[in-house]
């Protein structure tokens, strides 16, 4: 600390900074919070003119899209959180422990995807997963993978696993060069082979990075748009519809049913399952600071 | 370093002719499976309009030509009156200036809380710290209002200051670590010389937060030159579309569209990308890594 107490001039430093997250953070986040109970479309200037109360809740209950959409997010999470992190972990290692000369640039090809626009990829993908697309040539089909309601949402997420890959095996990889070698050097003198170094010591030692990727790609998964977007517009019939996608369908969407209180009560949804998980996480880590 | 681990414990993974043939079989599976949909549609992209359709182990076409990325920019300006360069422009128009923006305002705000004392700091923190989490479609409606209201609506402006109300934050938790792993002793070394406290930002904290800066710098690129719902919503005028918005327009309109200017459309998009990545990649892995790890 320069001062030893607060210096009322010292303000200028932060209030910039603060003003801004204030205006176009905070305030539309607590107003996105009101605007759930009101009814208004796109097109009105008083937004609180027409105090709804829970309509608009009573209305996403009702419509079976909802449902969908909450179903579908909770799917794309799971994929991100456990298959992203899973294929991730066993990238990691096998490129940490498999003695490749180029391991670097391995890890910058499988990183590549993380820097590219999920607009851009997401169209790469389309074009492959159409019915005249290559991956019916080489499997030598003739589906429409996009059209199928049972496969849509598994391909999307495929689509998402594909591009942030190499975001949880960099993060793994980070945690494997600060892993603590003694432990390893002690398994090898007791004779263990590698499988047996993989499971009963690496991966256990790796759990901390397992929590902080699994943290990561379920924040992450709430904010799937673009991919789903680009992909399909949550189609066939709204079967693949995410929380923010189906909110974008309902506020902004051309002819779409310009809903904006609709949308903010899903807006509304999207908050609420987010502060669960903030509060899970700080209870949890208090747990475990205790123990 | 990486190199006296390997010797360290890789002594019986080298052993293990097993361990050896998966990892080669697994980690080649998977270098196929990220390389290949960039290069199919790479491939798609260089095929002459004849020759679209086909090509040897589906990669390698049999004639090559640029004639689609003419056509692609055609396209782009007849059918849905987005220009290529102007998107270009567009995005670095709204990417520059928003990281410059959320930079210097980071880091005064990340200085006050690392070296200033101020009323609720910590709470003030904790409530920056929780706003990361928060998806940015929460917001969206709100500010859609907002900024009609502030008249900015369809402007640079508009998106510029969305996208810093959204990611300073970030700016200032990942310089405030920063700034408080820097050793006391040179900022009381300062104040002992008389420095005001914007010299010793300035002078002595700026210059050794250098790699945090870059660190910044990397991901706010990322995540504004990418970001695509907000630059959707808020600039409607296709003369401001930005990469993202133009390419979906593009990718998703409704008119009909050859596959090889599809392709070249995405490409044009991919490889400045591409060739940035080429020269930063150690940057951007290390960047995002230490974005990651500062949550």
């Amino acid at each position: 600390m320069i001062y030893k107490t607060f210096q009322f001039k010292t303000l200028i430093y932060l209030l910039p900074a603060l003003f801004i997250f204030l205006v176009f953070n905070v305030l539309p986040g607590l107003t996105s919070l009101v605007l759930s109970f009101f009814d208004f479309s796109g097109f009105e200037t008083n937004l609180f003119k027409k105090f709804a109360g829970f309509d608009n809740f009573i209305k996403i209950y009702e419509d079976k899209y909802f449902w969908i959409a909450l179903k579908n997010t909770f799917l794309f999470v799971f994929g991100a959180v456990f298959i992203q992190t899973g294929i991730a972990l066993i990238l990691s290692i096998f490129i940490f422990f498999g003695n490749f000369k180029f391991s670097v640039l391995i890890r910058s090809i499988i990183f590549f995807p993380c820097v590219l626009a999920p607009v851009s990829v997401g169209l790469v993908w389309k074009k492959i997963l159409e019915q005249d697309g290559v991956l019916n040539s080489i499997l030598g089909l003739d589906y429409s993978w996009l059209s199928s309601v049972s496969l849509v949402m598994w391909l999307i997420i495929m689509v998402n696993t594909w591009q942030w890959i190499g975001y949880s095996l960099v993060i793994y990889y980070a945690g494997l060069q600060s892993l603590n070698i003694e432990l390893l050097e002690a398994s090898d003198i007791d004779g263990a082979n590698w499988s047996q170094k993989i499971f009963s010591i690496v991966i256990p030692l790796l759990w901390p990075t397992t929590i902080l990727n699994m943290i990561l790609n379920l924040i992450g998964g709430f904010r799937a748009f673009d991919i789903v977007y680009v992909l399909t517009r949550g189609g066939p019939a709204h079967y693949s519809e995410v929380l923010a996608s189906y909110l974008y369908y309902y506020s902004f969407a051309a002819g779409g049913p310009n809903k904006m209180g609709v949308g903010a009560a899903v807006a509304f949804v999207i908050f609420a399952c987010i502060l669960t998980i903030a509060l899970a996480r700080i209870i949890i880590s208090k747990r475990i600071e205790r123990n | 370093m990486e190199g006296s681990l390997k010797n360290n414990y890789g002594a019986t993974f080298k052993k293990s002719p097993v361990f050896f043939i998966l990892t080669r079989v697994v980690i080649l599976f998977f270098i196929i499976i990220i390389i290949f949909p960039l290069l199919y549609t790479l491939s798609l992209s260089v095929r002459s309009p004849d020759t679209v359709y086909s090509a040897r182990y589906f990669l390698i076409p049999y004639e090559f030509s640029l004639q689609n990325y003419y056509d692609a920019f055609f396209y782009a300006e007849e059918r849905l009156k987005v220009s290529f360069p102007r998107m270009f422009l567009n995005s670095i128009i709204v990417t520059t200036s928003s990281v410059i923006l959320i930079i210097t305002l980071s880091i005064f705000a990340a200085f006050s809380f690392s070296h200033l004392r101020f009323p609720l700091k910590e709470s003030l923190y904790n409530v920056m710290i929780a706003s990361v989490a928060m998806p940015a479609q929460v917001l969206l409606i709100p500010l859609f209002y907002l900024l009609i209201y502030f008249g900015i609506i369809n402007t640079y402006t508009a998106v510029i200051l969305a996208y810093a109300g959204f990611l300073i934050p970030i700016g200032i938790l990942i310089l405030r670590m920063f700034f408080e792993q820097i050793p006391g002793e040179l900022t009381e070394a300062g104040i002992v010389d008389g420095a005001s406290d914007f010299q010793l930002l300035m002078r002595i904290l700026l210059p050794l937060a250098k790699p945090a800066i870059a660190t910044c710098v990397i991901l706010l690129f990322l995540d504004t030159w990418n970001e695509f719902i907000y630059a959707m919503i808020f600039m409607q005028d296709p003369t401001i579309h930005t990469v993202p918005v133009g390419l979906a327009k593009i990718g998703t309109s409704r008119y009909h569209i050859n596959i090889g200017t599809y392709s070249a459309s995405v490409m044009i998009t991919i490889i400045p990308v591409m060739l940035i990545f080429a020269i930063f990649q150690r940057w951007f892995i290390a960047g995002m890594t230490m974005g990651a790890l500062k949550h």
